[in-house]
């Protein structure tokens, strides 16, 4: 006859290996599909894989030759644009929030607003764009591109600037003020070069985020079958040629959808491999 | 522990060796409020020049609220704030109108943890002095090292001037820490806890730096550890409750109480 100390060690063994068994089933679940997912985008994107693909622009429906240099040049050049103007803006709100206004009930109000933001629909951010840019100014831009993608950046670097400086230990701060140098000093030459890492990470992550965003280019940037730089009109882009092209009945059209969505991936791939390694060398100089 | 196991090394003077100097820094019916709380209550305390001066007391007590009073470091938390005056070169450094700027280039500081700017060891010297003073880069080759001897770890670093603090030691990074603030050329120096953090090696530098510092500036130092006040002070202040209970000689302190509180810290009874 078992003891109870023995029977509730086999109850605890026995919801033990239930748990295990569960939780592992859901994270095969969840990784199925990303593993389908990454596949499919693999095999049919190496499929359609060409030197064209770089050097030639979007063909005409029916065409079989062409590339997507054009919505590439685009991409890079609005979601550039969009970072250019997002970061310096997201990392100046962040410092505020850390420096100046951290424990205080405005920073947990501005806190709280930036995470709405971090999470509204990137649909209702072209819509406001479209509206307040699109509308005024007249047409279709590569500005206004820029301009819907650069709220998505916003918050994102709010909230990795604010929280990287706060990990700066307050230590840091009273040594550097002890030495009577004035407060903005010390944040722009020790405190942004103690958190320098993660706030570059969390710029590249948001790289990362915008450069499949599509939604708010089609009310914005729309596309543009043409070679373009002219930000003042619209610009080809990739997200919004993949939706187009995915959704023809031509196949080589969905041949380079296929491609530009494998570019995409590789693309938020690297960056945030990039990203990823930043901070493991930060990690590393510190132990 | 009792008072015997406390030993005295030659280095600490007694009553009668110690000749007595000027005060440098004196708090005249200090008082600190975090908030609605009392931290410190009506604390007279004289500071004398060119001495080492050490802050005992349990937990608590407010010996390292008192030594962040003296360079307005609390100023920086909103909702703490002192009153009554501290008197340094006749003036009243808690006065607003009193320079911040001026204030901090008068009294250094160096803290409990160690922490080096995250930038080149010959850079962290120098971003202090630099801004004080315009120096071409030979006058503050020879003001960094200058305070890295003065620190005693100019030996250990002078090949490695560019590489990055964080890559020293503990104990190394302290001493770079105490570099920093004496490369200022302060009149006082504050340490709070300076070598809690630090293992036995390292604490003994520290302790012996201390000791080759006071030539040139006045020490005030805050620790918890009474073997450590005892070995490298000349004047104890013992504090408990927010209120300074005696001040003396650290050698009369230490051996000839005349408060029946002090004697009881110091011979292990509470703390």
């Amino acid at each position: 006859m078992a003891t109870v100390a023995e029977r509730l060690f086999l109850r605890r063994r026995i919801v033990n290996g239930l748990s295990l068994v569960l939780s592992g089933l859901a994270a095969l679940f969840g990784l199925f599909w990303l593993v389908w997912i990454l596949w499919t985008t693999f095999t049919k994107g190496v499929d359609a894989m060409s030197l064209s693909l770089f050097t030639e622009m979007t063909p005409p429906p029916g065409q079989d030759t062409g590339g997507l240099l054009n919505a590439m040049a685009g991409s890079l050049m609005i979601s550039g644009l969009a970072v250019l103007m997002g970061a310096p803006i997201g990392i100046a709100a962040g410092t505020y929030l850390a420096e100046y206004v951290n424990h205080r009930k405005l920073g947990e109000v501005i806190r709280f607003v930036n995470d709405i933001l971090l999470s509204a629909p990137s649909i209702v951010l072209g819509l406001f764009v479209y509206t307040v840019v699109v509308r005024t100014t007249g047409g279709f831009s590569g500005y206004a591109g820029s301009i819907a993608l650069a709220f998505i950046v916003l918050p994102v670097v709010v909230r990795t600037t604010d929280e990287m400086l706060r990990l700066v230990p307050i230590q840091m701060r009273e040594a550097a003020l002890s030495l009577g140098v004035p407060q903005w000093k010390v944040t722009v030459q020790i405190l942004y070069r103690a958190a320098a890492p993660g706030i570059i990470t969390g710029v590249l992550l948001a790289l990362a985020r915008i450069s499949g965003e599509t939604a708010p280019l089609l009310f914005t940037a729309f596309n543009n079958q043409y070679w373009s730089t002219d930000m003042t009109g619209a610009v080809a882009n990739l997200p919004v040629t993949i939706f187009q092209f995915a959704l023809s009945p031509f196949a080589y059209w969905n041949k380079l959808a296929w491609a530009g969505a494998f570019i995409i991936t590789v693309f938020v791939l690297l960056v945030s491999v990039t990203a990823r390694y930043i901070l493991l060398r930060k990690k590393m100089s510190h132990d | 522990m009792t008072n015997a196991s406390i030993a005295f090394t030659t280095a600490v003077p007694t009553a009668t060796e110690l000749e007595p100097r000027a005060a440098k820094l004196s708090a005249r019916n200090l008082a600190f409020h975090y908030g609605d709380f009392c931290a410190l209550k009506d604390i007279n305390l004289e500071v004398p020049e060119k001495r080492v001066t050490s802050l005992i007391g349990p937990s608590g007590c407010g010996k390292s609220t008192l030594l962040r009073v003296f360079n307005r470091i609390y100023s920086i938390y909103p909702g703490q704030r002192a009153s009554g005056e501290v008197i340094l070169e006749g003036e009243n450094i808690l006065d607003p109108k009193y320079p911040l700027n001026k204030l901090r280039s008068k009294i250094g500081m160096v803290f409990q943890k160690p922490v080096p700017f995250p930038m080149s060891i010959h850079d962290n010297i120098a971003y202090g002095i630099s801004h004080y003073e315009r120096l071409s880069k030979a006058d503050m080759a020879v003001r960094v090292e200058g305070a890295l001897r003065q620190s005693a770890l100019w030996d250990e670093v002078k090949d490695k001037l560019k590489q990055n603090a964080l890559g020293l030691s503990g104990g190394q990074q302290q001493r770079l820490c105490i570099a920093r603030a004496v490369a200022l050329k302060p009149d006082v120096i504050l340490f709070d806890e300076p070598t809690s953090a630090l293992d036995p090696i390292a604490t003994g530098k520290i302790e012996q730096l201390i000791a080759e510092l006071k030539q040139h500036f006045t020490i005030l130092i805050v620790t918890h550890n009474m073997q450590q006040a005892a070995r490298c002070s000349d004047y104890t202040a013992f504090m408990y409750l927010g209120e300074l209970v005696e001040h003396g000689v650290t050698s009369t302190i230490f051996t000839k109480p005349t408060k029946q509180q002090t004697e009881d810290y110091i011979t292990g009874r509470f703390g």
